[in-house]
């Protein structure tokens, strides 16, 4: 592999690959607004100069500039080396990079962040992007200075509401187009542009139209600072409070990876952010994806019930053991859900053929929704995959069987894992007896007779299955809300009021039989950076 | 020796120290606190205050600045956005509550070394008074804002360029450029 020397490092490329592309990958971050490893090049805010060093025998490319020279009171001519954009700059062998080694580099860093903060309003503490803001960063790191003019800053409009889930304050704005572009290049909206020049411009949405497209929440994520605020997060928390758990988005089948953020003192899930997976997301998410995290702490069901009456986790698993005690296997039926993980799903199958001994098992899950080319699938069930490989394990059936079994009264006691059902349906009201295993309100848990309250996704750890057969690993982020237990979990307690104590007691060793009970692959570990 | 011949006399003739000037004269000289006091450095720490804006509602933006730098955690903040219709709406956060508990802090002065905003302050000149409680050490916003700094006054030094004002470029569009 061919290779360029950057300080005192050696960094190997691919041909095509720019300065910073390379370097980035190596781990190696040159300071950077307007880059972003997903989108095009624009180098229009030249934080990522370096000093190019000329070929053995040939002589720097010089300019002529003048520099304030303290001593004499007075600017004098100099020459200082012309230096380059990193972003924009092609790798070639063999080529000499000086970076964070060059004094010229050190002081256009210093120019650039002055220059950025000249009209800047420092909003940071009423800013939502404080603490994790470049600007901020970077102040510190490439200046540290206070700031020199005294005149008053350019003002411009705060707080105009770019559509239903983005605000935009142009005074906060740098004008990296990174929001511009991805509206254009993921997108394929683009509805943003920018408009005057100078310290004048700002972004505009285009006229007669509302930034509304299916990846809004993209421009606030890869906004360096703070200029773009989503309605959702904005106001609700400070970001060095919250920790983050590397989750999977459950919002559909495309299964792209995410950081959950969460407030570990108040157990409240607070957003998503896209987590980088080459094969997966790349570096996005779309927006029903980025707001999934509010189901987690909405419309749930929190505790158990027996017949509507709310009661203890124990007493509705008595319940729940005494419909099935004694039941004709054939007239038990089970119901495993693709919203759930691997894990869950694994467990109720166990349920099935172990304890059970019933054959009649069903798949029900969320509806189908619409998709695009871009990310998102058309299947909303994170877990469609993984459910049909328990196939090698027990014959499964599809919804409107189920739909037909209930009907022609051949089900007595149901055991369902899900909140959702495909498509609507009267079938849950008509099973005599249904213990249900729910994460939220639906139609699972107003027919219940036993109602066992799930924890969530972002609860408890679990694999996915994604559309293209990439199982998927997602950590916990908060503890259980409530009464509510890992449905795995649930199913083990079922069986042990049912006198059958299954082998595994963790998650891992549910996992442990996943693997060996269906084809996974693995994912190889997503590289950290928060926003590229 | 002398310290006891000293406090006797003063104890028995009812003289006491000047603590002005005791704090001037050689070796350890003893007055008769609480009765007296020595007057505090002018930077001394006394318990907090809030300051106000010129409409009288807190400066703080609740930014929670303070309560990240406070080595006691001992101050409690609910953030909260203005109402709609509000100019602030959609601009800036307040606090809709602001407690510190003052039995647990230790006097050190970071929350106002760390509030980008001069809304926390500790010039109020009081020293944390005894209680008979825990209750009674917290002290909520309305108590803190009710405390004037020692010269008197409850403005901020860091007032705030608000919405509406003429330089203010408003939170929408309407003021074009
Ligand atoms: S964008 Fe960054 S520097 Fe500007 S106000 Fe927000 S946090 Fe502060
Ligand atoms: S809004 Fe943010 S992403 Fe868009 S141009 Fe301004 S600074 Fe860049
Ligand atoms: S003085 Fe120190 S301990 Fe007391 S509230 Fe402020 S930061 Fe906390
Ligand atoms: S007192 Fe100051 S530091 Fe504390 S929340 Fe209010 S504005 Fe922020
Ligand atoms: S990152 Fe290269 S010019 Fe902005």
């Amino acid at each position: 592999m061919p290779t360029f020397k950057l300080d005192d490092r050696e960094i190997p490329f691919e041909p095509g690959d720019t300065i910073i592309r390379a370097a980035h990958r190596v781990g190696i971050d040159i300071p950077h607004y307007c880059w972003h490893p997903g989108l095009s090049v624009a180098a229009n805010c030249r934080m990522c100069l370096v000093e190019i060093m000329p070929p053995p025998g040939r002589p720097a490319l010089m300019l002529d500039v003048l520099s304030w020279d303290a001593e004499k009171g007075e600017y004098v001519p100099q020459k200082k080396p012309k230096l380059q954009p990193a972003c924009q700059f092609g790798a070639a062998d063999g080529l000499v990079v000086k970076s964070g080694t060059s004094e010229h580099v050190i002081k256009a860093r210093s120019a650039v962040q002055e220059l950025l903060l000249l009209n800047h309003p420092v909003d940071c503490p009423i800013c939502d992007q404080a603490g994790e803001c470049r600007l901020q960063d970077y102040w510190l790191e490439h200046q540290a200075k206070k700031k020199r003019m005294r005149d008053e800053p350019v003002h411009k409009p705060k707080g105009v509401v770019f559509g239903p889930t983005i605000v935009y304050d142009a005074e906060r704005c740098i004008v990296c187009t990174r929001c511009v572009r991805v509206s254009e290049e993921l997108a394929k909206d683009p509805v943003l542009s920018v408009r005057e020049r100078g310290n004048l411009n700002e972004i505009v949405v285009a006229p007669g139209r509302e930034l509304d497209h299916k990846y809004t929440l993209m421009t606030e994520y890869v906004c360096p600072v703070g200029a773009l605020t989503a309605v959702d997060f904005r106001f609700k928390a400070r970001v060095w409070f919250l920790r983050s758990a590397r989750t999977v988005c459950t919002g559909c089948a495309t299964g792209c990876n995410s950081f959950t953020d969460f407030d570990p003192r108040n157990q409240k899930v607070y957003r998503y952010r896209p987590r980088e997976n080459e094969l997966v997301n790349k570096y996005w998410m779309c927006d029903d994806g980025m707001l999934e995290h509010r189901r987690i702490h909405e419309g749930r069901v929190l505790t158990a019930r027996v017949r509507g009456e709310n009661t203890t986790r124990e007493a509705a698993l008595e319940k729940a053991a005494d419909f099935l005690r004694g039941k004709e296997p054939s007239s038990i039926g089970v119901v495993l859900s693709p919203e759930h993980s691997q894990e869950d799903n694994l467990a109720l199958v166990w349920l099935a053929r172990e304890v059970l001994g019933t054959t009649q098992v069903f798949v029900g899950g969320r509806p189908e929704g619409t998709g695009d080319d871009i990310l998102i699938n058309a299947d909303k069930n994170a877990n469609s995959a993984g459910v049909a490989e328990f196939v090698d394990l027990i014959a499964l059936r599809s919804f409107s069987e189920f739909e037909a079994t209930v009907a022609g009264g051949k089900l007595d006691v149901v055991v369902s894992l899900g909140s959702a059902v495909p498509h609507d349906t009267q079938a849950p009201g008509k099973v005599r007896a249904l213990v249900s295993l729910v994460t939220h309100e639906g139609p699972w848990s107003k027919a219940g007779a036993v109602v066992l309250p799930a924890s969530s996704w972002a609860e408890s750890d679990g694999t996915f299955v994604n559309a293209r057969g990439l199982a998927q690993e997602s950590e916990k982020a908060i503890s259980p809300q409530g009464d509510s237990r890992p449905a795995w979990r649930l199913v083990a307690e079922l069986a042990r009021a049912l006198g059958r104590a299954p082998s595994w007691r963790r998650v891992e060793d549910v996992r442990g039989s996943v693997t060996k009970a269906a084809r996974t692959s693995s994912v190889p570990a997503p590289s950290a950076g928060a926003n590229g | 020796m002398r310290h006891f011949f000293q406090n006797t006399k003063e104890m028995a003739f009812g003289m006491r120290n000047d603590p002005n000037l005791e704090a001037i004269e050689d070796g350890v000289n003893t007055i008769s606190y609480p009765e007296q006091r020595r007057p505090y450095p002018a930077r001394f720490r006394g318990v907090h205050r809030l300051t106000h804006r010129e409409d009288g509602s807190p400066r703080c933006v609740a930014c929670l600045c303070c309560s990240t730098a406070c080595p006691a955690q001992c101050i409690h903040i609910e953030a909260s956005e203005y109402p709609v219709g509000d100019k602030r709406r959609g601009y800036e956060r307040f606090p809709a509550r602001f407690v510190i508990d003052e039995l647990r802090c230790v006097f050190c002065g970071f929350c106002v070394e760390a509030c980008p905003c001069d809304a926390i302050r500790m010039d109020t000149g009081i020293h944390a008074p005894p209680y008979d409680s825990r209750e009674q050490f917290i002290y909520e916003k309305d108590l803190l804002m009710g405390f004037a700094g020692r010269d008197g006054s409850q403005a901020s030094a860091n007032p705030r360029h608000e919405p509406g004002e003429a330089s203010h470029p408003g939170v929408d569009r309407e003021r074009q450029h």
